[in-house]
């Protein structure tokens, strides 16, 4: 029998660029053959004659035929990326590491943190949590951004707000003359949620510094170290735990995450590096 | 407008706090309600009031020397806001404005710190309050300060 070619990307044909801010851009892909994944779990996303690099896909984990993948311009893959049109083919191998395990969520609250680009995991869990809703208490979603301009999927906070069992809360560091909502940073909407903190589990995703100020109030309001859930995407390569480029203490960010607990994390050195 | 104890009970700033002490809080507290725009106080106002917001959204910032007003956060309903009442020299750090209408429970600073005096663990239980208010925007003001220097 041959074994399938783990090095080796499937075609997927770009149907749609969405934009979401200036430098953020959503690839709606076509697999030529069915891509599942678990939410929470990253693919290498390649450009032919260019390179690959690592992404959590944005989309819902129950869709094997089309695939999200939300594109922050930050080096060379990303920004040929961004000039790309539809219709051309790109290439997906993965999915790898461990995502959440939203399995041993039922019966709970679930509290998001997001900043930034770190909502683009996070749109995929959301909508693997819509799918297991009956058996969740509550899903609260707090976001924030630098400026309303830089916050992502806009339509998505309307939609959750209308969904039973939902709540989403964005704020931004600096307002515009028509913003509505909280200013500040993601932390400070901690102060306006219900949440019970004995029956819940925390994700935290996004840049370092906010991930780092999350996970402290996280602790200080009262959370578990093995009931946050970090989602740590840095420097993923091969994706296989083979090249080492990921390590981060004595794990491989690539296999045995993206997704840790802070438990498991806490005694890694530079985590928030 | 008068605040009762059980007003206060709802509040999750006055957890912990005996009846007694509430009806302490409540007979040096009063309601105060804001328009749109409206500003509570100013940066370097003298300060005689300590407030908690019970309805709407306030807005709290600094000043800069040519007088464009600077967004730093904005205050939720249940938040305790004006700690600088409770402390010498009892000038504000920043400004608040509401953002939306709102009401507030505002308390006499003078009168909340004799009952502090007085009482030491009407005094510890308001004092921690404080500090935890104090701390989480010193923390908050960090995070800001980290998310511009890596800009």
């Amino acid at each position: 029998m041959k074994s399938k070619n783990i090095y080796k990307p499937i075609k997927a044909k770009l149907t749609e660029v969405i934009d979401e801010s200036p430098p953020i851009k959503t690839f709606v892909l076509i697999p030529e053959e069915e891509f599942a994944f678990k939410t929470g779990q990253f693919i290498e996303l390649s450009v032919d004659g260019i390179g690959e690099a690592p992404f959590t896909p944005s989309s819902s984990p129950h869709v094997t035929d089309k695939l999200e993948v939300t594109v922050m311009k930050t080096g060379y893959v990303t920004e040929i990326m961004h000039k790309l049109n539809p219709g051309v083919f790109m290439g997906i191998r993965g999915p790898y590491g461990r995502g959440y395990p939203v399995e041993t969520f039922f019966g709970k609250e679930v509290l998001i943190l997001g900043g930034g680009c770190g909502l683009a995991p996070i749109r995929s869990l959301l909508y693997a949590l819509e799918h297991i809703k009956d058996h969740l208490e509550k899903v609260i979603l707090c976001y924030g951004s630098k400026t309303p301009t830089d916050c992502v999927y806009k339509p998505l906070f309307n939609r959750l707000n209308n969904t039973d069992k939902f709540e989403a809360y964005r704020t931004v560091d600096k307002p515009d003359e028509e913003w509505s909502e909280s200013v500040g940073v993601v932390t400070s909407l901690l102060n306006k949620i219900k949440v019970n903190i004995a029956n819940s589990v925390a994700v935290v995703c996004g840049p370092p510094i906010m991930m780092k100020f999350g996970t402290i109030r996280l602790l200080e309001m009262g959370y578990k170290e093995d009931l946050i859930y970090l989602s740590m995407e840095k420097n993923m390569s091969c994706g296989l735990g083979k090249c080492g480029h990921c390590m981060m203490g004595e794990y491989f960010v690539c296999k045995d995450g993206p997704v840790f607990t802070y438990n498991e994390l806490k005694n890694t050195p530079d985590i928030w590096k | 407008m008068k605040v009762t104890a059980d007003d206060l009970k709802k509040i999750r700033f006055f957890d912990n706090y005996t009846d007694k002490q509430l009806d302490t809080i409540a007979a040096i507290s009063s309601i105060k309600e804001f328009k749109v725009k409206d500003i509570l106080f100013e940066q370097y106002d003298e300060l005689v009031d300590v407030y908690v917001l019970l309805e709407g959204s306030l807005s709290l910032g600094i000043s800069l020397a040519n007088d464009k007003r600077i967004h730093l956060g904005t205050i939720e309903e249940g938040q305790f806001f004006s700690w600088s009442a409770v402390f010498k020299p009892y000038i504000s750090t920043a400004w608040v404005m509401t953002v939306t209408p709102a009401k507030v429970i505002s308390i006499d600073a003078k009168k909340l710190n004799q009952e502090i005096e007085k009482d030491c663990d009407f005094g510890f239980k308001t004092m921690s309050k404080i500090a935890q208010t104090i701390s989480q925007r010193l923390s908050d003001t960090r995070f800001q300060l980290m998310n511009q220097l890596t800009l």
